[in-house]
């Protein structure tokens, strides 16, 4: 039931982080958890997958990150085809629910990251002390894993992520369990790393938080990608201006492009669907022409969450689409997907099929 | 070699963390202060201050280095080692692989440069070095109580380490398969006891065939010599037909062990040698350690009451001979044959598997 909306509003100067083509994930029983997805972030840039649960985000991330084995596979990651063990080295990854053995300490689990990424002992000890103080957890340092609250939990696997000095970094939900004071703090990271030239993929339900930070924006419903692009873009055809007056519903008809609706007793909003303040001029003038008190005169464009619950609700029957992936057969949004044209076809070399690793 | 270097650290740690492992090591220490305060002299044993005398056990009986020897290849490693520490072993051992595919703890291991089989050997080997560590301080401390108390420092004492692993590794390749699939430590834990229990089974099903078939073929060799001996006495019918009869009745009872102990051996054959691989250690001890007893004062008794024609020497000496006709290839041989495909199995799944 939806278009799938891209923006072509970021064009890519540089070759992208990820270029993802086609990924398409089938479990046993013919559960379709992604359908031909396709999506490319930039260098430099952060990104927000956003969808309702069981869209399949974390299926996609865990393909990236060689955790799922795709049915199908065409794309790149840092310039090599996605599976390609080697290039994990330059990524760093945040999985949702993420589980350090909890007799580590929290300087141990980052430099057990580090190692694990090849880093000589010297370097991920440096770089574990800088991690530390970035995610503001020295003080904690030695004290193990067990004795932390998630939101320490949280600070530490955003460290053992970016041990490595990663060109990418996917992050599962970063700001679960943080309290307001971490998730700033957490913010203030990723924007740092952006300035870096660092890309940053971010998986969250948190909208306005994503609507902070995030450059561009993917939305993905059963399995399948409903909205891309900037925030920006994809809530431009949402621009309009509301003005708040002083008079009944019935007292503003007949006035040219404006939708009318009461918000109290006494007060009314006209809605104009424009970005241009000046086709709103002659409304004014219309309203001062019948001697209408003009109390706000405001611009306004939906927030990511009207953007998001606009793509996961039927626009048909007005329903949200059901959660989860698709089940035998085609789903809603594949069904609507289907009928825009096919991505063009990828380099023979980014293409594997039937897994990755 | 850094990755594998982390994974054994962090194995290190989890050993460190984990009480069983200390607990396990102090029993042991206590298994060898026990061992040390034996003691064999020229009137029996001592206990500590205490004296036992003995008529069939003292320094003419044996010398005090082979005594102690025997205490640790015929005692101490097939109880302890192979039983009771082995049980700790797998208790500390067992949640290894299911923490390892547990959500949030799998994600975090396979998002690292390491190939998937790669991952799993070194977790399947650091689950070898919980028991690794434990024989290796059980045996050195064994090797300095037998120089000590025995007055032989014996190098070969050292062989009980593969040994003890090798036994070791057969049950816990099955745990780490268990463990993969039910993704339960519990689970796996119990699973791979019923694994044990059903060798055991096997093995002394193995063990009464091979004793009957043995019995059988002593039984019919002497009514075979019963009735050439009347022929050549020229004996009447009267006297040759119940040994005819007699020879028939053992040819059929050997018949039906020797099939019912093929059926066994076959089951065994495919199964990991657990009681062979431990009692390897006694073999190569007395083949090269020195580790014999004199068996002339041992008694002539009789076996099977029902047959009192076969001497338990004998009887003893053949199936001791039969099952040491079975080969170090074969018993360790098959044996990782079978622990090859149980972890080729395992990594294949492993490596197909999504978390």
């Amino acid at each position: 039931m939806h278009d799938v909306l891209e923006t072509n509003d970021s064009p890519m100067t540089e070759s992208p982080t990820i270029d993802l083509q086609e990924v398409t994930k089938t479990y046993r029983g013919r559960v379709h958890a992604l359908r031909s997805v396709a999506l490319q972030v930039s260098p430099g840039e952060i990104f927000g997958l956003l969808g309702p649960n069981g869209a399949g985000k974390s299926t996609l991330v865990k393909i990236m990150m060689t955790v799922v084995r795709p049915t199908r596979v065409v794309g790149t990651v840092l310039g090599q085809p996605v599976g390609h063990k080697p290039t994990l080295a330059r990524v760093g990854y945040l999985p949702e629910h993420h589980r350090f053995p909890q007799w580590l300490t929290g300087r141990q689990a980052i430099e057990f990251a580090g190692a694990m990424c090849k880093m000589p002992r010297r370097a991920r000890v440096r770089r574990t002390s800088e991690l530390l103080d970035v995610v503001n957890m020295t003080d904690w340092a030695s004290k193990r894993l067990g004795t932390y609250s998630k939101g320490m939990q949280q600070r530490i696997g955003l460290a053992t992520s970016m041990i490595n000095d990663p060109e990418l970094v996917l992050l599962d939900e970063p700001t679960d369990g943080v309290d307001p004071v971490g998730r700033r703090e957490i913010r203030e990271v990723l924007a740092r790393m952006r300035d870096e030239g660092k890309s940053v993929l971010v998986n969250s339900h948190i909208l306005s938080e994503l609507e902070l930070f995030c450059s561009r924006v993917a939305i993905l419903v059963q399995g399948t990608v409903v909205r891309q692009g900037s925030v920006e873009s994809l809530t431009r055809e949402s621009c309009r201006y509301e003005l708040t007056v002083r008079a009944l519903a019935d007292q503003l008809q007949g006035i040219d492009g404006a939708s009318v609706e009461p918000v109290e007793a006494g007060i009314s909003r006209l809605t104009l669907k424009t970005r241009e303040a000046a086709d709103v001029q002659p409304v004014i003038d219309e309203l001062r022409r019948r001697e209408v008190t003009i109390l706000e005169v405001a611009s306004a464009r939906d927030s990511l969450e009207e953007l998001f619950m606009n793509s996961v609700t039927d626009p048909v029957t007005g329903k949200e689409l059901q959660p989860g992936a698709g089940r035998k057969g085609r789903s809603d949004v594949a069904s609507f997907a289907s009928a825009t044209p096919p991505p063009p076809p990828p380099p023979p070399s980014a293409e594997s099929e039937g897994g990755a690793s | 070699m850094i990755q594998t270097l982390a994974l054994l650290h962090a194995a290190y740690r989890e050993l460190n963390a984990r009480k069983l492992f200390w607990i396990t090591l102090g029993l042991s220490g206590i298994v060898i202060a026990a061992m040390a305060s034996v003691g064999l002299n020229e009137r029996g044993l001592t206990f500590l201050w205490w004296q036992f005398n003995l008529a069939l056990l003292n320094t003419q009986f044996m010398p005090v280095d082979v005594f102690y020897k025997i205490i640790f290849a015929e005692l101490v490693v097939p109880y302890w080692l192979a039983w009771v520490a082995t049980i700790l072993g797998l208790v500390s051992t067992s949640s290894i692989f299911p923490d390892m595919v547990s959500g949030g703890s799998i994600d975090v291991l396979l998002s690292k440069p390491i190939s998937r089989t790669r991952l799993f050997l070194t977790r399947y080997l650091t689950g070898l070095l919980f028991m690794g560590l434990q024989v290796t301080i059980f045996s050195t401390l064994a090797f300095f109580v037998i120089g000590i108390r025995g007055g032989a420092w014996e190098p070969w004492i050292f062989i009980s380490i593969p040994l003890v692993l090798l036994f070791f590794s057969y049950l816990f390749c099955f745990c780490a398969l268990m463990g993969l699939f039910t993704k339960s430590t519990i689970a796996s834990l119990l699973l791979t006891m019923l694994f044990w229990f059903f060798i055991f089974g096997v093995n002394s099903g193995e063990a009464i065939t091979l004793a009957g078939e043995t019995a059988n073929e002593i039984s019919t060799q002497l009514s075979m010599a019963d009735l050439e001996e009347a022929d050549e006495a020229g004996d009447p019918i009267e006297v040759t037909g119940p040994l005819t009869e007699r020879l028939d009745q053992d040819q059929a009872s050997l018949a039906t062990w020797t099939f019912a102990h093929q059926i066994a051996f076959g089951f065994k054959a495919v199964l990991p040698k657990t009681d062979e691989t431990i009692e390897l250690l006694g073999r190569i001890l007395r083949e090269n350690a020195g580790m014999n007893v004199e068996r002339e004062n041992e008694n002539e008794g009789r076996i099977f009451g029902v047959s009192q024609r076969i001497s338990q020497r004998e009887f003893e000496e053949r199936i001791q001979e039969k099952r040491d006709s079975r080969g170090y290839f074969w018993i360790i041989g098959t044996s990782l044959l079978f622990e090859f495909l149980v972890l080729w199995f395992a990594c294949w799944r492993f490596s197909r598997r999504d978390f």
